[in-house]
């Protein structure tokens, strides 16, 4: 497997009526990879893909295996050498089997082979049970398996996928994202892969580009992008609902983030200076009273009080207030019920000194 | 009451019988407007496809255009297909007004708006993100054009056969250009008129009576193949 992109586009632009839908300066799909495109509704995500799999115009420089596509001719070479799988599968009115082997027909494979290929496909998929089967008589998980092993079964250099679980149910979508993970392992299929679920980014993602009103606002490894947001924005969208503004200042050894309201966080490392932090909902931990100095690892506790409890499938999101600050605590029910708080209550927030993600002001655009 | 039920019987002995006369007109009939149909389906289909996945300027004003001409009475198609043939207009030279092919012309022209606007709305119905696919599984564009086709067939057949039922029961405009001449181009609808001006009866109710057979069957053949589409959906 070669070690540069296979695809790799520069500068990359969609417009539409002189208005610029998506931008990225530079865009890779590494062997063996999946680059995760994410980013809130209206982003641009979809866009983007469409654009580096040829299947709208866009200026800039896109390379397939370092051959330029420029023409029509260019962008048709690169939508055979890649697969696409959409929210909906799209399925053509024959059988399971019939539409797992369009894509090789249209590829010009012989019968025998197409047969011996689309059958392989569905195996990898687990529904070769399936391959008499019509479109009418498929749940939507089945439906969305036979897109995807009709796209696998042309063997594409680069699998895009756009949102290809969005529309399924939350028990099928944990089954198909097993199974695509065992296929992209015992395969290493190249893939581009958007969506709007961090869940399932985080799932999957060997590299992220994160997109927001047609712009990459960062880009990098899952690890960097999940564990080290650049803006406000990622850090949001990434579910940091808690933020806190301040200075990092060295203290009695420690790297510390001093607040506006003089209360200090103990956080990782950092340059001194004006800084932004997030916590993530679920590193904050609710405790009844504050703990005895030795009593616990928590470097940071906060009192404060409840100032509401919201849903978040079957775990709670608790709102706690302090002050201006506000903290978002991740707990179940259990917990929640085992602490006997209820709103208005007074609680104590903790987390450690290393979940504590500091964001430099001069970096992003905070405000 | 009698005179209806004494025309329905000679009807039946007409039609059973094998009247020449009878059977004459049912197949110019069928012969002008299959003919009619299959050039207007050939003009119209693909039209109306190409119409329903381009973009170009101009496109809602042809669409318009092929809306309306859904709407044009047929005695006005008729009333342009006259005078275009007549002796003195643009093609008088050919000499084709009251005879089979100007009726086949005035029904080609009726339709192929029929035709071209519902296999247009048939193609606008299709998700766009299926043409899409079809793009994105490698298809060039004449591949997605007949994949696309075959995703809608059941549809376009409606349109056609739609079209069908429209000429067969039309009568302005094939009693302006045929010229109802009997023997000649005296078709069902035309032969209807002329049977019950002169109070032949049972003439005219057998001539009613294939008509509604004929639009009948194409109502029949179109379900059938729809449902029969259905289940292989």
């Amino acid at each position: 497997m070669p070690d540069g992109p296979i695809i790799s586009a520069r500068d990359l632009s969609v417009t539409l009526g002189g208005c610029t839908l998506v931008h990225a300066e530079a865009f890779d799909v590494l062997p063996g990879r999946t680059h995760v495109v994410m980013g809130p509704n209206g982003a641009g995500k979809s866009t983007l893909l469409r654009a580096v799999g040829g299947l709208i115009k866009a200026t800039g420089t896109l390379e397939l295996a370092g051959k330029p596509v420029c023409s029509g001719r260019d962008r048709a070479v690169l939508r055979r050498a890649t697969a696409s799988v959409f929210q909906k599968p799209y399925l053509l009115s024959t059988t399971v089997l019939g539409n797992v082997e369009i894509g090789l027909r249209l590829h010009g494979i012989g019968a025998r082979e197409r047969g011996r290929r689309a059958r392989a496909a569905l195996e990898l998929l687990g529904i070769e049970h399936l391959a008499d089967r019509r479109r009418d008589g498929l749940s939507g998980g089945e439906a969305q398996r036979v897109s995807i092993a009709r796209a696998l079964a042309v063997e594409p250099q680069v699998l895009f996928l756009d949102e290809p679980m969005a529309s399924l149910d939350p028990p099928t979508r944990r089954s198909l994202m097993t199974d695509l993970f065992d296929v992209f392992s015992q395969r290493s299929v190249s893939a581009v892969w958007v969506t709007h679920d961090r869940e399932e980014a985080a799932a999957v993602a060997d590299h992220v580009t994160f997109l927001t009103d047609g712009r990459v606002r960062q880009q990098g490894t899952a690890s960097e992008v999940f564990g080290r947001p650049q803006s406000e924005e990622v850090a949001g969208f990434l579910g940091m609902e808690t933020s806190f503004e301040g200075v990092i200042e060295a203290q009695d050894g420690a790297v510390c983030l001093v607040l506006v309201d003089g209360t200090t966080l103990v956080v990782g490392e950092a340059e001194p200076g004006p800084a932004l932090a997030f916590v993530f909902p679920e590193d904050v931990v609710l405790l009844r009273h504050l703990p005895e100095s030795g009593e616990t690892s928590l470097r940071n506790c906060l009192e404060g009080r409840v100032a509401g409890v919201r849903s978040s499938g079957r775990l709670r999101l608790v709102d706690i207030v302090r002050g201006d600050l506000r903290i978002v605590a991740m707990v179940t029910q259990a917990a929640l019920d085992d602490l006997q708080l209820g709103v208005g209550d007074a609680v104590v927030a903790g987390f450690k000194a290393s979940a504590v993600h500091v964001l430099p002001r001069h970096h992003g655009h905070a405000s | 009451m009698e005179l209806i039920l004494e025309g329905i019987v000679e009807a039946f002995r007409l039609l059973f019988g094998g009247d020449a006369d009878v059977y004459q007109i049912m197949l110019r009939s069928l012969w002008v407007s299959g003919l009619a149909l299959l050039v207007a389906s050939l003009i119209g289909l693909p039209l109306g496809v190409t119409l329903g996945l381009s973009e170009f300027r101009g496109r809602h004003l042809t669409v318009a255009t092929v809306n309306a001409g859904m709407g044009v009475p047929p005695v006005v198609v008729g009333l342009l297909v006259s005078l275009l043939l007549s002796r003195n207009g643009m093609f008088g030279f050919l000499r084709l007004l009251y005879t089979n092919w100007a009726m086949v012309v005035a029904q080609v022209l009726i339709a192929l708006p029929l035709v071209t606007g519902l296999s247009l709305a048939a193609v606008q119905q299709l998700d766009p993100g299926f043409r899409l696919q079809i793009v994105a599984l490698g298809a060039g564009r004449l591949q997605a054009f007949w994949l696309l086709l075959k995703e809608i067939w059941v549809t376009l057949l409606a349109a056609v056969m739609a079209a069908f039922g429209g000429i067969i029961s039309e009568v302005g405009a094939v009693m302006m250009v045929g010229g109802n001449i009997r023997g000649q181009t005296q078709v069902l609808t035309t032969g209807v008129v002329e049977e019950t001006r002169a109070g032949r009866f049972p003439t005219a109710i057998a001539l009613s009576i294939i008509l509604l057979l004929l639009v009948f069957a194409a109502s029949l053949a179109m379900t059938i193949v729809q449902q029969r589409g259905r289940r292989h959906a």
